[in-house]
């Protein structure tokens, strides 16, 4: 099942990737997920890290996910402790942080921590539409 | 103390001079007041007085040879009033008047500037841990508006167009509400007189601010308020009160979430309002530190140990008291108690 590669068909519909968007707060998801869409990516939603797991290992979901984009302030399990869980069970699966928050600190430790994106909202659409790519792109070569 | 050890004061003059001795003298507990007096019925230091239940009287010969009294206090700025009281006062009171009087009225004005600077600081020092909070709640509602106006410059649906326009100016307006409580906060306590203040109102707008000083996720609220309770003070100062006091209740649970209650009743004829939480609780051989000054346990720089200090603060001023019953690992309650300034029927100011 590993070999499954963005561009699988998901309900019937050719996309570019399956995304996971976790952020507590709705506007947020729905925006990232209007943003995504539009370049052709499938987007699944989580309100908290708690969820944000159960998503993961739904089904075959965890064979499935291209990205997942993680917000850090959020009830339940926070986004530190979701990308620690992520990416100790899921090493595979590459993460962005999408933060309200900009700190330094806190983007190197993530980024030390394998993930490959650090995004500060308010974030452009094309932005995030690159980040997105270029996260499946290295995955992609990982995979190699 | 036993009541002899007590300093019993009494005050000639109830002008802004009086008035003032009155509200500092007030709030130590060694001094007794045994009473004020001016030849003005309408003198604002007697209606202080009642207020806060020091005697009035207009009789300045019978307050002066009260034999319980051991310093008179003269304010009255009448130049023949010393010679008067060195004749008639008892024998073991002394007597402090003219430039000496006027000296201690200066020092408690001076004071009252440097508890309202003191305030200030601390208020200022806490709003630098808001940055996270304001951050977050400023970058929401900017990162849907960022979203929607990319998707309104291509969007062909006009249905959509008028929907997510309307998002657009909901979310600006939630931005600017954010700076508008930020700066009405970060203001300096305006010195105006006390008035009434609805205490359920100000605990809402409290819980608004506080938000941004602490993680509210996983914490349930329980709001229990009685209609219409109000006290007398000054509404910035008890905002201030009140936002410490539920950041502390918050930062108690933070990680491991809780309940946090707030709670306001009417109780012959004063006013409770208890803030509850069920974090970590206070060690009891901590409880009688938690209101001196610099006193935290917070890590460096999390904390100016100012907080508790300032609450008991104001919470004297107003005439109030605190109180605080906590155990480990239970949780903490602070309860507050004012008389209570609102006339059944009347409405309320601030």
């Amino acid at each position: 099942m590993d070999e499954f590669k963005s561009g699988f068909f998901i309900g019937g519909e050719a996309c570019e990737g399956r995304v996971l968007v976790v952020d507590d707060e709705p506007d947020i998801r729905k925006v990232v997920k209007m943003t995504l869409q539009k370049a052709g990516y499938e987007v699944l939603e989580a309100e908290n890290g708690e969820k944000a797991i159960e998503v993961i290992n739904y089904g075959e979901n965890r064979l499935l996910l291209d990205v997942v984009i993680c917000d850090i302030r959020m009830p339940k399990i926070n986004g530190a402790e979701a990308v620690a869980y992520f990416r100790s069970n899921y090493p595979r699966v590459p993460l962005i942080v999408l933060t309200g928050f900009p700190d330094a600190d806190m983007a190197t430790s993530f980024l030390r921590q394998g993930v490959v994106d650090y995004l500060v909202k308010p974030v452009e659409g094309e932005k995030l539409r690159s980040a997105v790519a270029r996260a499946i792109e290295q995955r992609e070569l990982a995979r190699l | 103390m036993e009541r002899s050890d007590h300093t019993k004061v009494a005050i000639l003059g109830a002008g802004r001079g009086g008035r003032a001795l009155l509200d500092l003298l007030h709030q130590i507990p060694s001094i007794e007041i045994v009473g004020i007096t001016d030849r003005d019925p309408a003198a604002p230091g007697l209606q202080r007085a009642r207020e806060i239940q020091v005697p009035v009287t207009t009789n300045m010969p019978d307050l002066i040879s009260n034999h319980g009294v051991s310093l008179i206090m003269d304010v009255t700025g009448d130049p023949e009033m010393e010679t008067y009281l060195r004749a008639h006062k008892p024998p073991a009171a002394d007597i402090l008047s003219g430039s000496a009087s006027r000296l201690l009225w200066e020092l408690a004005q001076h004071e009252s500037k440097l508890a309202a600077e003191l305030l200030q600081s601390e208020k200022l020092a806490g709003i630098g841990s808001f940055a996270a909070g304001i951050a977050h709640d400023m970058n929401n509602p900017l990162q849907l508006i960022l979203g929607l106006a990319e998707n309104l410059a291509e969007e062909r649906d006009l249905t959509a167009v008028h929907e997510q326009a309307r998002d657009i100016i909901e979310a600006a307006k939630q931005t600017s509400a954010i700076c508008r409580d930020l700066t009405l906060y970060s203001r300096r306590a305006s010195p105006h007189e006390d008035v009434l203040v609805s205490v359920n109102g100000k605990l809402d707008e409290a819980l608004k601010i506080a938000r941004y000083a602490s993680k509210f996720h996983d914490i349930e609220m329980i709001k229990r308020y009685q209609p219409g309770v109000a006290v007398k003070g000054n509404p910035d100062e008890l905002l201030h009160v009140l936002v410490n006091l539920i950041t502390n209740a918050v930062h108690a649970m933070e990680d491991v979430g809780g309940t946090l209650t707030l709670e306001t009743r009417l109780l012959g004829g004063q006013v409770d309002v208890r803030i509850s939480d069920t974090g970590c609780g206070i060690a009891p051989d901590k409880i009688p530190e938690i209101f001196e000054p610099f006193f935290t346990t917070k890590a460096p720089g999390k904390g100016t140990g100012l907080g508790l200090y300032n609450v008991k603060t104001i919470v004297n001023k107003m005439h109030g008291t605190i109180a605080v019953d906590s155990q480990i690992h239970k949780g903490t309650t602070f309860t507050l108690t004012f008389a209570n300034a609102e006339p059944a029927g009347q409405g309320c100011l601030s």
